[in-house]
């Protein structure tokens, strides 16, 4: 306790002593600029060019302390010594380093006293990802983000298992854009963890933010040129499928029509064996009608072709190879007055689906400049364009690819054979198909269905510093986040959706939306005392966003592919919508430091919502924080160079139930509109008129310790989220006229353990390795009900709420076997079954970085491990015929008419069971039997969708995420050609998975028959002149 | 200019702050927050009128299914849903705003329609809440179970209430889809309505309590008091258009088009009465594309209780009748009907054999099968034709099979559940069963509660288990109504 026990004597500059030494750094180089300071005075010098240093130390004082940049500090007791010779070591986790924290306020990482992480925005622009917000898979701790396969969908994310804002130079951005934002002008990520780091955003920081740092200019001039291509070469998880059987239902098929009806089998892979012999064909196989059979112009009847596997390889034939191609040009400029960058970026990505793509092309100018002495401008202005004429649905149904490419198209059918897809004569009004009610020809999807998307973005902020005095600072910043939106779906004659085919259609819908931000913050900042110091912030901010939408379709169109709403057969239907909402606020925060190493902070923000009734539209969130450096407190062995625990608690609620923001209003809403007759009805939802903001207590500890000169930093986390008052939508029994109630109630509690830890295992001058290692745990669970009640839902006091439900599950005796009914087929459960849970235990990354001379390699593993996962893609699979797991003996059996199927399972014998209420057994004298009435596996697989699996699966993965090898050009080499820097680098992403469910990626969460997961690998060039 | 001078100017400009009174940001400008009677009428008439169901028609073995084994045809159903609340809470509506603007027309249409719901809900569960249901607005989130008993007490009181409000004079009914605003045909249909919830309760023909002989005889021999229908230009109809959102429920279905086809023992009857309607509702089967299509050869049925695959195989082998093409790709195809003329006409014909109602029940009868073959757009002289054949002609000690076996034949894509609920009051005609079927017992007689109810209103829905059956929600389990 040695600085806090002495009490500190008067300055007395009677008797000093010098002392000199070098400071290196841990290869043993010189550091210049460090800044040599003798503890609790201002007396200070900074090392020379070669490292060297010599200071005067008053009598009173012996400790010196060595700071700088990137590195830790260290303190170092004198005594009698006058040659000290001090190595710094890097800090691996920027302990020293500023972050922005809340409202753009920078701080001292030391000091917190919340979880942050920081990212480098070069970590983004090697190896690309479509989006930022891809890049962050894996990194940080805590941050769960769900990887989708396909084309221009965003990824889900989930910090402490709930939505973190995204603020851009100080400017929330509410809209979650993940495009718009290009990764080579960001300089950095800041992950606020919590509520607590984040509370200053009051409700919008309610769970934690992402703060996006764009680039700035440096002193002299420089352009920069980044180009990055990835290419599509392999897949990394593609549905497999059988090739034994074609089209058709119980071993039969006949094409007659396409209409799918009798001999055709309705659409159904359950048709006969495909490549069987017979010695009385010309072709020497089975022969039958198909669609592409010749007609006999006698008879006008297709002529029976041979029933042969062609299909086999439809997949790869189908889809092409997909890239990224993403450049960028920069010029950034500075002097002692200011400094600006320009930045222009194109990316473009091509998609799997032939005729698909992305471009997405950013504009951004940005710069600082000093006017006066006190008075220093700062602003920035983004344009962004993402634009596409085509990209594919996604979801399981008739307009997702693998559903007709491989899911409902038997073997028999070769996808090449399709390429023409109009049929001869009817150009413009029939799709060519082998079946026209239920599919769609894919060509024909990917050249006809066209779904556009154009989309401007403008965001930007101009912030002005005005020093009043050297402790006063007013701060005005006021920023808009615009965009203006266009999508244009145009649906071809004959495309079939789900349960009727199209009559033609053009789809317009427009939206745009404003969203402006000013805050005003005026600083306080004094070193009161060597030991003491204040940082105080106080705040008015308003934030206004306007929404508008329209859409407008046509039914039916007169004349084919022309897609005008002027075109349509029938009356137009439309709809718009306009909303605006706005929040007022006043803050404030104060910080006090003492000894620099205890720093406590408090804040408090009052907002006035318009999200809720006026009566209740205001409310107050707190929040405090304490961080103390206990090695500067209490001397610690050796190996331990730096502790420090910090603590947290913060309360911020939120007016906003949904994303209507007049969700509070109870009104009628449009019904049907019966020949002219519009109609209204009163919505099922009642909603409480006396409705309160919800809240979320946060409450976080921390500790934040290094080890062996900085060798390895240790981070760990515990986090605890109460969430109370939350507006909930209370189910009621139906009978009251509702299926639900807007309430406050409900309690759920939030928590985890978030571990980082960086190491250094080797650092020789010519070779270093370093490894960054981050691991989380999340659950929520219930913990108070509504209305006194135990449960909410399905959901029971003291569960967790992502527990998945299934109201399809088939009953199941004690050991967990299927009870089959008397007809051969299982019984159903009339009880709805938690089949699991949906978040994983654990979410990890593995970041490995080596260097050698100009060489460093770098590669990382994510995943996540525990988790449940309902696989459409494996249930459609079964029930459509195509699972590999068909092929079987009782599969031709049933092809020949033959019941042989016995289901693994038992029969009652006897006796009863009776259930709770909730369907748990309360008694069972049931006696049972072994199965033995054989069914039609056809009949067992299309009725039961394979009972013997719940399709349910363990979605824990490892990822081989990332390798990257970079080639740093020599100096030399380049002096001569007058470029000041260039590498090169071979990269490679999601490059392997290990995981326990077959023919889909658990990466993306959920799997609504998900498109494949591709690995990305391709090259980056960067050269800066 | 120095530069301390332009920073007022400055800071005035970047509070660029839109300063909204946060009053005016409560008021949605997309949704009202008060509506006409009419606007919400037509909403209720929209959903009530929407009666075409192929799952009833799967379980009153009118068609089968071949893309699964479903609960419908093989009889394995569980729970139904309370979804109809959804509608009284609409119809609630009505009434405060038929009250509101002192409109009796619009009060007598509350009336029926809350009637049409409930009736509709009993004859699914059996108890089921009634006299606290649709107070959530006043806070009451557990409605208790009413016996099915007082439910019918109160229903036909309501009707008969319903019945005196409304009149030429009752006031203007705007947005009425159905009957274009008369009063005298909602009048009609109040009353016909009636006599159906009367004939449902046949069961109980001999309660004192309810009385329902003299009931119906009221309502029957007082025209100008309780007028009924006529013909089907009053039948309670919603024509469909060829406008988005107002087709036929099936048009354009892939499903009907090629997973629907007709059932065995409907298709029998009809061949075996050589009835047109067949032409009407089946196409013909592949093999027998070539004949006429007024050849009775040309169709065949496949059996609702045969195995899944046996009636898939028989249709790949060119055998079984898929649903007439009108269904699907016709978008107006024919009206959807709450209740009909031809359902009443059967009605009356059934009362008559009975003995509760001294009219002469081979009129009727034919009257029901007249207006049905009409409605199917069948001419005249078919409908001559087919009166004139010696089988048709009601025959002594057959009446009621006859009676009731026509009523299902003119019920078929139409009013909802009448088919099944008919068969299941009177067990004509028989529906096949088999090994196939799901459920040990054979047809269920009702629906298993929601499981909502079990995790929101346990209590309420617990005692009307006890009270009913013991304490068990059992598909089997006999309702009130069905217990004579």
């Amino acid at each position: 306790m040695a600085a806090w026990a002495i009490i500190q004597p008067k300055f007395l500059l009677a008797q000093t002593k010098v002392v000199s030494g070098q400071v290196s750094d841990d290869m043993g180089e010189p550091i210049p600029g460090v800044t040599v300071l003798v503890k609790n005075t201002a007396t200070g010098v900074v090392s020379d060019i070669n490292g060297k240093y010599s200071i005067s130390i008053p009598d009173a004082f012996n400790i010196l302390r060595f700071s700088y940049v990137g590195y830790l500090s260290i303190e170092e007791t004198v005594g009698s010594r006058s040659q000290i010779d001090i190595q710094l070591f890097p800090d691996v986790t920027d302990l020293e380093s500023v972050v922005v924290t809340a409202l753009g306020v920078e701080k001292n990482v030391k000091s917190l006293g919340y979880a942050v992480q920081k990212v480098d925005g070069e970590k983004f622009t090697k190896a690309r990802e479509p989006n930022l917000i891809n890049s962050l898979t894996g990194q940080i701790a805590g941050l769960q983000v769900n990887n989708t396969t396909a084309l221009f969908q965003d990824p889900v994310i989930r910090l402490r298992g709930a939505v973190p804002l995204i603020v851009i130079d100080g400017i929330p951005s509410t809209e979650n854009d993940f495009w718009k934002i290009n990764a080579d002008d960001v300089e950095s990520i800041n992950v606020l963890k919590g509520a607590t780091a984040s509370a200053l955003y009051g409700a919008i920081g309610r769970n934690g933010a992402l703060m996006i740092t764009t680039k700035r200019g440096d002193k002299g001039t420089k352009v920069e040129v980044n180009s990055s291509t990835m290419f599509q070469p392999s897949y990394l998880v593609i549905p497999e499928v059988q090739t034994a059987y074609g089209n058709g239902d119980n071993g039969q098929y006949a094409y007659i029509d396409g209409s799918g009806r009798g001999t055709e089998g309705f659409g159904w892979i359950w048709g006969p064996r495909l490549d069987v012999a017979d010695p009385n064909t010309a072709s020497g196989y089975v022969e039958r009608p198909q669609y592409n059979s010749p007609i006999d112009p006698a008879t006008g009847q297709r002529i029976p072709i041979p029933f042969i596997s062609r299909g086999g390889n439809n997949i790869r034939n189908f889809f092409q190879r997909g890239m990224i191609s993403s450049n960028n040009v920069n010029v950034t400029s500075g002097n002692d007055q200011g400094n600006f960058r320009i930045s222009a970026s194109h990316i473009y990505q091509k998609g799997l689906v032939p005729n698909t793509d992305l471009n997405n092309t950013s504009f951004s100018v940005a710069g600082g400049y000093k006017l006066s002495e006190k008075l220093n401008i700062d602003a920035s202005l983004n344009y962004n364009r993402q634009y596409t004429d085509n990209f594919p649905e996604t979801p399981y149904g008739p307009e997702n690819y693998l559903y007709n490419l491989v899911l409902w198209t038997g073997p028999d059918v070769d996808v090449r054979d399709l390429r023409d897809y109009w049929v001869r004569g009817q150009e413009g009004f029939q799709q060519k198909h082998f079946n026209n009610s239920y599919y769609n020809n894919p060509y024909f999807q990917a050249y006809e269905y066209q779904r556009g998307y154009y989309k401007d973005n403008t965001f930007g902020q101009v912030k002005l510093d005005y020093k009043v005095s050297d402790d006063l600072m007013v701060t005005i910043r006021s920023g808009m986040n615009l965009y203006a939106l266009d999508r244009t779906d145009k649906e071809p004659k004959s495309y079939v959706k789900y349960g009727r085919v199209s009559r033609g259609n053009f789809y317009i819908y427009n939206s745009a939306q404003i969203n402006m931000n000013t805050d005003l913050i005026i600083n306080y900042k004094k070193q009161i005392s060597p030991n003491f110091a204040i940082n105080a912030n106080a705040g008015g901010s308003s934030r206004f966003i306007r929404f508008r939408s329209e859409s407008l379709n046509t039914d039916g169109l007169a004349i084919p592919n022309f897609y005008n709403v002027a075109n349509s057969e029938q009356p137009l239907s439309g709809t718009n919508r306009l909303t605006r909402e706005q929040i007022q606020s006043v803050f404030g925060t104060v910080d006090f430091e003492f000894f620099n190493s205890v720093f406590l902070t408090a804040s408090g923000r009052n907002d006035w919502v318009s999200t809720l009734p006026v009566n209740n539209n205001s409310f107050f969130y707190p929040s405090l924080t304490l961080a103390g450096i206990l090695s500067d407190m209490i001397s610690m062995p050796k190996p331990i160079d730096f502790v420090k625990v910090r603590a947290g608690w913060s309360r911020v609620s939120d007016g906003r139930i949904s994303s209507n923001p007049y969700s509070h209003i109870q009104a009628y809403s449009p019904g049907v509109n019966w020949g002219g007759s519009p109609s209204l009805v009163f919505p099922a939802a009642l909603i409480n008129p006396d409705i309160k903001p919800e809240t979320s207590d946060s409450y976080e500890i921390g500790l934040d310790t290094r080890f062996f000169g900085g060798k390895l930093g240790l981070d760990l986390t515990y986090f605890q989220i109460k969430d109370f008052n939350n507006l909930i939508s209370v189910p009621v029994s139906q009978a009251s006229g509702f299926t639900s109630r807007l309430e406050n109630g409900a309690e759920f509690t939030r928590k985890g353990w978030e571990l980082m830890l960086n190491t250094k295992p080797v650092s020789r001058k010519d070779f270093s390795w370093n490894i960054g290692l981050n691991l989380s745990t999340y659950k929520r669970i219930l913990t108070e009900s509504f209305d006194g009640s135990d449960r909410f839902g399905n959901i029971q006091v003291g569960e967790r709420t992502d527990q998945l439900f299934s109201n399809s599950q088939y009953q199941r005796n004690s050991e967990g076997r299927l009870i089959i009914g008397q007809n051969g087929f299982p019984i159903r459960d009339p009880y709805q079954r938690s089949m699991g849970f949906q978040n994983p235990d654990y979410i990890f990354g593995i970041q490995n970085t080596f260097n050698h001379k100009q060489f460093q390699l770098g590669f990382s593993f994510d995943g996540r491990i525990g988790g449940t996962i309902y696989s459409q893609t494996h249930e459609k699979m079964w029930w459509g015929g195509t699972h590999p797991g068909t092929v079987n003996q009782f599969r031709d059996d049933a092809n020949n008419g033959l019941r042989t199927y016995v289901a693994d399972g038992v029969v009652v014998t006897g006796g009863s069971v009776n259930y709770d209420d909730f369907g748990n057994i309360s008694e069972d004298t049931r006696t049972f039997a072994e199965n033995e009435t054989a069914v039609n596996y056809i009949a067992w697989n299309k009725t039961t969708l394979n009972a013997e699996y719940t399709h349910y699966f363990d979605a824990s993965f490892i990822k081989l995420r990332e390798i990257s090898l970079t080639y740093q050009l020599p100096n030399k080499f380049l002096n001569k050609i007058s470029v000041d820097a260039a590498s090169v680098s071979l990269v490679g992403r999601n490059l392997m998975l290990w995981s326990n469910v077959e023919n889909i990626d658990p990466d993306s969460g959920v799997d609504n028959l998900q498109a494949p997961s591709v690995r990305n690998i391709g090259f980056n060039i960067n050269v800066t002149f | 200019m120095k530069l301390n001078n332009i920073i007022p100017i400055l800071l005035t400009g970047f509070f660029l702050v839109s300063c909204q009174s946060f009053e005016d940001l409560q008021l949605d400008p997309n949704r009202p927050v008060q509506a006409e009677p009419s606007l919400i009428l037509t909403a209720v008439e929209a959903n009530a009128f929407s009666t075409v169901n192929a799952g009833a028609a799967l379980a009153s073995r009118q068609l089968i299914y071949t893309n699964s084994a479903t609960d419908n045809q093989y009889y394995g159903w569980q729970r139904s849903g309370f979804g109809d609340y959804d509608q009284l809470r609409q119809i609630l509506k009505l009434k405060d705003e038929a009250d509101r603007t002192e409109n009796n027309s619009y009060r007598a249409l509350a009336l029926f329609f809350q009637s049409y719901y409930i009736i509709k809900l009993t004859n699914t569960f059996g108890d089921i809440p009634f006299s606290t249901a649709v107070k959530g607005i006043e806070g009451d989130f557990s409605p208790i179970y009413d016996t099915q008993e007082s439910i019918f007490v109160r229903v036909l009181q309501d009707l008969r209430e319903a019945n005196t409000l409304i009149g030429p004079d009752s006031g203007e009914i705007l947005g009425d889809i159905i009957f274009n605003g008369d009063q005298d045909k909602w009048k009609r249909l109040i009353n016909s309505f009636t006599l159906r919830v009367l004939m449902s309760l046949s069961i109980k023909e001999n309660d004192t309590n309810l009385n329902i002989k003299s009931k119906f005889g009221e309502i029957l021999n007082n025209p100008s008091i309780y007028p009924i229908m006529r013909n089907n230009a009053d039948n309670g109809a919603l024509r469909f258009l060829d406008l988005e959102g107002n087709r036929y429920p099936f048009f354009n279905s892939n499903e009907l088009r090629t997973a629907y086809y007709m059932e065995m023992s409907f298709v029998d009857r009809l061949k075996q009465n050589r009835d047109p309607r067949l032409f009407i509702y089946a196409d013909k089967t592949s093999n027998g594309r070539a004949l006429a299509d007024n050849n009775f050869d040309a169709y065949l049925g496949l059996g609702g209780a045969e195995p899944l695959a046996d009636n898939t195989n028989q249709i790949l082998l060119g055998n079984g009748s898929p649903i007439d093409s009108r269904y699907h790709s016709d978008p107006e195809n024919q009206p959807s009907l709450l209740m009909g003329y031809s359902e009443l006409a059967f009605t009356i014909a059934e009362a008559a054999a009975r003995g509760w109602v001294n009219v002469d029940p081979e009129v009727y009868y034919k009257e029901g099968i007249r207006a049905s073959m009409l409605f199917n757009e069948l001419t005249d002289s078919d409908v001559d034709n087919y009166l004139n054949r010696e089988s048709v002609q009601l025959q002594a000690g057959n009446a009621m099979r006859q009676i009731l076996e026509e009523k299902h034949t003119s019920f078929f894509m139409n009013t909802g559940w009448e088919a099944f609920y008919n068969q299941r009051r009177t067990g004509i005609p028989a529906f096949s069963l088999s090994n196939q079927i799901i459920n040990p017992e054979g047809i269920p007689k009702r629906w298993m509660y929601p499981q909502n109810e079990i995790q929101l209103n346990l209590k309420n829905m617990n005692e009307a288990l006890q009270r009913q059956f013991g304490g068990e929600d059992d598909v089997n389990a006999v309702m009130w109504l069905l217990k004579p």
